[in-house]
C-alpha cells in the first residue's frame, strides 16, 4: 500500500501543478500554442 | 451550433462600421462604435471573464463587457478597425459561440438556377452573416446572422447590389421578443432533460438500495444514514429487488444511467471538453470532471470488479449519484433560467405600455392603423380612456393625461393646445387631436427602453472582485479536489480509495462559480428595471454604485428645488400715506389688469408671471400704447389717457412716484425672498406685487429625507444670496452657494471632491450640464420628455426632487443586494468546499455525499437570483 500511496501523492501533486499551469499561465509564456480557430 | 454552417463571415467584407448598432453614447465619441450581440454557451462567471478577455484582446476592440444575465456581449470598437468576423472568431476562440438569428427574405428576380449561387455569395459576404441559402422554388433567401452585428438595411443593400429586389422590408426581430423566445427554448430543453434525469435518478436510487446494504461506503456518508429507514422499508416492500445478484443489478443501473450521461448531461461534457481545448475551465469542467469520475469509477467497478478486489478495494458503484447530480443541476439551471427571465421583465413591461393602434387622419378621414405605421406630421385623434400612441403636440381639444407609467407621478397632467403629449401615456377624460412629432425609435418610451437596456448590460466596479476570483476559481477548485483525493488516500480510513473518490467528486460538485457570476448583473438588471418603472433612469452599474456612496448632494435652485416659474405671491394696496395691506379682490383685479396691460409687451420672466396671474383671474387683456422698457428695472406705457409705470421701487422713485405707503412692505418682501414690483398710475402708487419662484411641493420632504439618509444637502444657485438663504431656510437645506455661474458650480464640486467627498449634483440637463458631468453622480431632473440627458448618470422623468431620494434609495438597495449576493456566493464556496473535502470528518465523522453537494450547488445560484428579484418589491419613501 505504501507504494500506491507514494504514486498517488506524486501523481496528485503533479496533476495540481499541471492544472494550475495549463489553465492559469497565460498563453505565450511557455504555454502550448492555442489551438487553431475552428468554424469561423 | 453555427460552427458547422457552410459559409462564414470570417475574412469577408470591407469593414464592420456600417453594420454595427451604434448607440447614442458611442456616437458622441467620434470613431468609436458600440455593438451588442448574443453569446451562447456561457454558464458562469469564469465563462464571462474568458469571453471578455478574448474580445478585449482582439485588435481594435477598446472595451468589452459581457453580461451573464442577458447573455449579451457589448463591445466598443474603433470605427472600421474590426470586422464582425474577428469578433465571432474571438468568441469561438474562447470556447463559446455567438448566438445566431435567422431571417426569411422574399426576393424578386430569382429566375434562373444560376442566380442562386451569386446571391448566396453576395449575402454571405456581408460581415456578420454566417450563412445564406436561396430557394428558387419559394423565391426566398434564408439568412443566418449574428444579431447586433448586421443591420437589415445592409442586407437589403447587398441583395440590391447583387441585382435582385427585396419584396418586403426585412423585419428585424424585436430583441426583447428574441430574448424571450431564446429563454423559452432554453427552459423547455432543460425541463425535458431534467425530467429524464430525475426519473432515472429515482429509479437508480431505488435500485442502489440493496447494494448499499452490501458493503457500502460505511456510515460516514450522511446520505446513507438518511436513507437507512427507506432502505428497510424498501426491503419490506420489494423483496425481489434484494434477490437480484449484485453484478446484474450493477449492469442494470449502468444501462439506466447511460442516457443521463449521453443525453441529459451531455452538454456538461461537451462544454467542458470545448473549454479544456481552449485552456479554459468553467462550471462545466467541475460538473463534467466530477460526474465523469464517478461514472468511470462505477463502470470499472461494474465490468471489472476483479481488478478492484485484487487491489483490496470495494467495487462500489455511484450511478445514483451521477444521475441525481445531473438531475439536480439541470433543475437548478431551469429555475435559474426562469428567474433570469424575470430580471429583465421590466423591459417587457415598458414595451407592453405601447399602444397597439392609432386613429390617424388620412385625407381628412379618421382611420385606425397599427401604431408602428404612424409618421411624423400625422394628426392623431385620442378618445377618453385611450393610450397616446406616439409623441406629439396637441393641436385641438384638451384633456388630462395620466403619465404615471413614465414619470411615476400619479396625478394626471392637464393638456391643451400646444402642450406636448408622450406616447404610452393614458388619456383620461377629454378627447384631443395631436400632431405626431416623434415616432418609432425616437419616442420617449423607445429612448427609455434603450437606456434601460444599456444600463442592464453594464457592469458595476464591484463586479471586478468577482471577476478576479472567477478567473482562478475553477483551476483552484480542481487542485483542491485533487489534494483532497491525495490526503484521503494517504491518511484516510479504509477503504481509502472510496473515501478519496467521494471527496474528490464532492468538492468538484459543490463548488459554484455561477453564484459569483450572477451576483452583480442580476441585481443591476432588477434595480435599473425597477427604477425605470418609477421614472428613475439609471445609466449603468457605475452610476448605481456611485449613487449608493454619496456624501454631499448639491441642488440647483431654479427648477429643481423651486418650480422655476415665478408667481405672484403677494398683492398689496395702499392704506393711507404710509401704510398698505393685502389687496381686496376688487383692488387685486384692478392692480393686475393695469400691470398686465403694460407687462404684456415685456419679455421679462417676472412680467410673464404677472400676465399669467391676470389671465388666471380671467381679466380681459387691455391694450396699452407707447410702451417703453428699461432693462431690468421696469416699464411704462399709456393706458387710455393714463400713464402707467410698473417696476422696481428705485425705478418708480426715479419717475417721481411717492412710494410712501409701500416703503416698509418692499423691505419685508425682500426679506422673504420675494421680488417687489410696484404699479403706479399717473404718478400715484396703485399697488405692490410680491413675486417669487415657489418651492415645489415635494422639496421640503425630499430634503428632510436626504438629510436623514446622512447626506449633506447644499443649494447652489445663480440667484442672489438673500433669496438663496430664504429658500434654503424654507426647505431645511444645510449650506448655500449663491451667485454661481455654471463654471462656479463646477468649482464647488471640485472643491468638495478634493476634500474627499463624493458629490451628486441635481439640476436640469441644459444649464447644469457641466456641473452634472463634473459630479460623481449627475442627476438630471426632467420634465418627462428629456430622457437622454447626455451629461447625467441618472435622469429623473418626474420633475420632482423626491425622485432623487428614490434614486439614492434604489442605488443603496441595489448595492446592498449585490454585497449580500457576493458575500453569500463567496461564503458558500469558502464553507462548502472544505466540508466537501472532508474537513468535518475528523471532528464529527461526517462526510458530505456528492448528491447533497449538487443540491447545495443548485440552490446557491438560485438563491442569488432570488435575492436579486427581491429588489422588484423595492418601495421608495415617496411613492410619487
Amino acid at each position: 500500500m505504501h507504494i500506491a500511496q507514494f504514486v498517488v501523492t506524486v501523481a496528485g501533486f503533479a496533476a495540481i501543478g499541471w492544472v494550475l499551469w495549463y489553465f492559469l499561465v497565460p498563453a505565450g509564456r511557455g504555454a502550448p500554442p492555442r489551438p487553431p480557430r475552428d468554424g469561423a | 451550433m453555427s460552427a458547422a454552417e457552410p459559409r462564414t463571415a470570417d475574412g469577408t467584407g470591407p469593414g464592420g462600421d456600417g453594420e454595427a448598432r451604434v448607440s447614442q453614447d458611442a456616437a458622441r465619441v467620434a470613431g468609436v462604435v458600440k455593438v451588442s450581440f448574443p453569446v451562447a454557451g456561457m454558464t458562469c462567471a469564469a465563462c464571462v471573464s474568458r469571453v471578455q478577455r478574448s474580445l478585449a484582446e482582439t485588435p481594435g476592440v477598446l472595451d468589452a463587457a459581457v453580461n451573464l444575465a442577458t447573455n449579451l456581449a457589448t463591445v466598443e470598437l474603433e470605427r472600421g478597425a474590426v470586422r464582425p468576423g474577428d469578433l465571432v472568431a474571438a468568441i469561438r476562440d474562447a470556447g463559446y459561440d455567438v448566438g445566431t438569428e435567422s431571417a426569411q427574405v422574399a426576393v424578386e428576380g430569382l429566375r434562373f438556377a444560376g442566380d442562386v449561387a451569386p446571391l448566396e455569395a453576395a449575402i454571405a459576404a456581408v460581415p456578420g452573416v454566417l450563412a445564406a441559402s436561396a430557394n428558387r422554388a419559394t423565391d426566398t433567401l434564408r439568412v443566418t446572422y449574428v444579431p447586433g452585428l448586421v443591420m437589415m438595411p445592409r442586407l437589403e443593400r447587398a441583395v440590391a447590389e447583387a441585382g435582385f429586389t427585396v419584396a418586403a422590408p426585412i423585419a428585424e426581430a424585436d430583441p426583447v421578443e428574441r430574448e424571450r423566445l431564446a429563454r423559452e427554448r432554453e427552459v423547455r430543453r432543460l425541463a425535458a432533460r431534467g425530467a429524464v434525469a430525475a426519473v432515472v435518478a429515482i429509479l437508480a436510487m431505488v435500485g442502489s438500495m440493496p447494494l448499499m446494504g452490501v458493503g457500502g461506503t460505511g456510515t460516514a456518508d450522511l446520505l446513507v444514514r438518511l436513507v437507512m429507514p427507506l432502505h428497510h422499508a424498501l426491503a419490506h416492500a420489494m423483496p425481489w429487488l434484494y434477490e437480484v445478484p449484485a453484478p446484474q443489478l450493477k449492469i442494470g443501473l449502468f444501462v439506466l444511467t447511460l442516457p443521463v450521461v449521453l443525453w441529459a448531461g451531455a452538454q456538461f461534457y461537451v462544454a467542458a471538453w470545448r473549454g479544456f481545448r481552449h485552456r479554459s475551465a468553467d462550471m462545466n469542467t467541475l460538473i463534467g470532471v466530477g460526474t465523469g469520475a464517478a461514472m468511470l469509477y462505477s463502470t470499472a467497478a461494474t465490468f471489472a470488479p476483479g481488478a478492484f478486489e485484487g487491489a483490496g478495494l470495494p467495487a462500489d458503484v455511484y450511478y445514483e449519484a451521477v444521475s441525481t447530480i445531473v438531475a439536480l443541476i439541470l433543475i437548478g439551471r431551469l429555475l435559474e433560467a426562469r428567474a433570469k427571465g424575470r430580471t429583465s421583465a421590466a423591459i417587457g413591461r415598458l414595451l407592453g405600455l405601447r399602444a397597439r393602434t392609432a386613429r390617424v387622419y388620412r385625407d381628412g378621414v379618421e382611420v385606425e392603423v397599427p401604431a408602428a405605421e404612424v409618421q411624423v406630421g400625422d394628426f392623431i385623434s385620442v378618445r377618453p380612456g385611450e393610450k397616446v400612441p406616439v409623441d406629439g403636440v396637441v393641436r385641438s381639444g384638451h384633456s388630462a393625461v395620466d403619465e404615471a407609467m413614465l414619470t411615476g407621478e400619479a396625478t394626471p397632467v392637464a393638456k391643451k393646445e400646444g402642450d406636448e403629449v408622450t406616447g404610452a401615456t393614458l388619456n383620461t377624460t377629454g378627447a384631443f387631436v395631436f400632431e405626431a412629432t416623434r415616432v418609432g425609435r425616437d419616442t420617449v418610451l423607445a429612448q427609455i427602453v434603450r437606456l434601460v437596456e444599456d444600463a442592464q448590460g453594464s457592469r458595476a466596479p464591484v463586479q471586478r472582485l468577482a471577476d478576479r476570483i472567477a478567473g482562478v476559481f475553477v483551476p483552484v477548485v480542481v487542485s483542491v479536489a485533487i489534494l483532497a483525493f491525495v490526503l484521503w488516500f494517504d491518511f484516510g480510513p479504509q477503504p481509502a480509495a472510496v473515501f478519496a473518490t467521494v471527496s474528490f467528486v464532492t468538492v468538484l460538485i459543490i463548488a459554484c462559480p455561477c453564484a459569483l457570476g450572477l451576483a452583480t448583473p442580476t441585481a443591476i438588471m432588477v434595480g435599473t428595471g425597477r427604477g425605470a418603472e418609477r421614472g428613475v433612469l439609471i445609466k449603468g452599474g457605475e452610476a448605481l454604485e456611485a449613487a449608493s456612496r454619496l456624501d454631499v448632494i448639491l441642488l440647483d435652485k431654479t427648477g429643481t428645488v423651486t418650480e422655476g416659474k415665478p408667481r405672484v405671491t403677494d398683492l398689496l394696496a395702499p392704506r393711507g400715506p404710509s401704510a398698505s395691506a393685502a389687496a381686496t379682490p376688487e383692488e387685486r383685479a384692478e392692480i393686475l389688469a393695469v400691470a398686465a396691460a403694460v407687462e404684456r409687451q415685456s419679455e421679462h420672466p417676472l412680467a410673464a408671471a404677472i400676465v399669467r396671474e391676470a389671465a388666471a383671474l380671467g381679466l380681459e387683456p387691455r391694450d396699452a400704447d407707447d410702451f417703453e422698457a428699461l432693462e431690468g428695472r421696469g416699464a411704462t406705457a399709456l393706458l387710455g389717457a393714463h400713464r402707467v409705470a410698473v417696476g422696481s421701487a428705485a425705478f418708480l422713485i426715479q419717475l417721481g412716484v411717492d412710494i410712501g405707503p409701500f416703503t416698509d412692505a418692499v423691505d419685508a418682501l425682500a426679506a422673504r425672498a420675494r421680488t417687489p414690483v410696484l404699479v403706479a398710475v399717473d404718478g400715484a402708487p396703485l399697488g405692490l406685487l410680491g413675486l417669487a419662484d415657489p418651492i415645489k411641493a415635494g422639496s421640503v420632504g425630499a430634503v428632510r429625507t436626504l438629510r436623514r439618509m446622512g447626506l449633506e444637502v447644499v443649494l447652489v444657485t445663480g440667484d442672489v444670496r438673500k433669496v438663496a438663504i430664504a429658500v434654503a431656510g424654507e426647505t431645511g437645506i444645510d449650506g448655500v452657494e449663491s451667485g454661481m455661474l455654471p463654471a462656479g458650480k463646477v468649482q464647488v464640486i471640485r472643491r468638495l471632491q478634493e476634500a474627499g467627498k463624493r458629490v451628486a449634483m441635481v439640476g436640469d440637463g441644459i444649464n447644469d450640464a457641466p456641473a452634472l458631468a463634473a459630479a460623481d453622480v449627475g442627476i438630471a431632473i426632467g420634465t418627462g420628455t428629456d430622457v437622454a440627458v447626455e451629461a447625467a448618470d441618472i435622469t429623473l422623468l418626474a420633475g420632482d426632487l423626491r425622485a432623487a431620494v428614490t434614486a439614492v434609495e434604489l442605488a443603496r438597495a441595489t448595492m446592498r443586494t449585490i454585497r449580500q449576493n457576493l458575500f453569500w456566493a463567496l461564503a458558500y464556496n469558502v464553507v462548502g468546499i472544505p466540508i466537501a473535502a472532508g474537513a468535518l470528518y475528523p471532528f464529527a465523522g461526517v462526510l458530505l455525499s456528492p448528491v447533497f453537494a449538487s443540491a447545495a450547488m443548485a440552490f446557491s445560484s438560485v438563491a442569488v437570483v432570488t435575492n436579486s428579484l427581491r429588489l422588484r418589491r423595492f418601495a421608495p419613501t415617496f411613492a410619487t
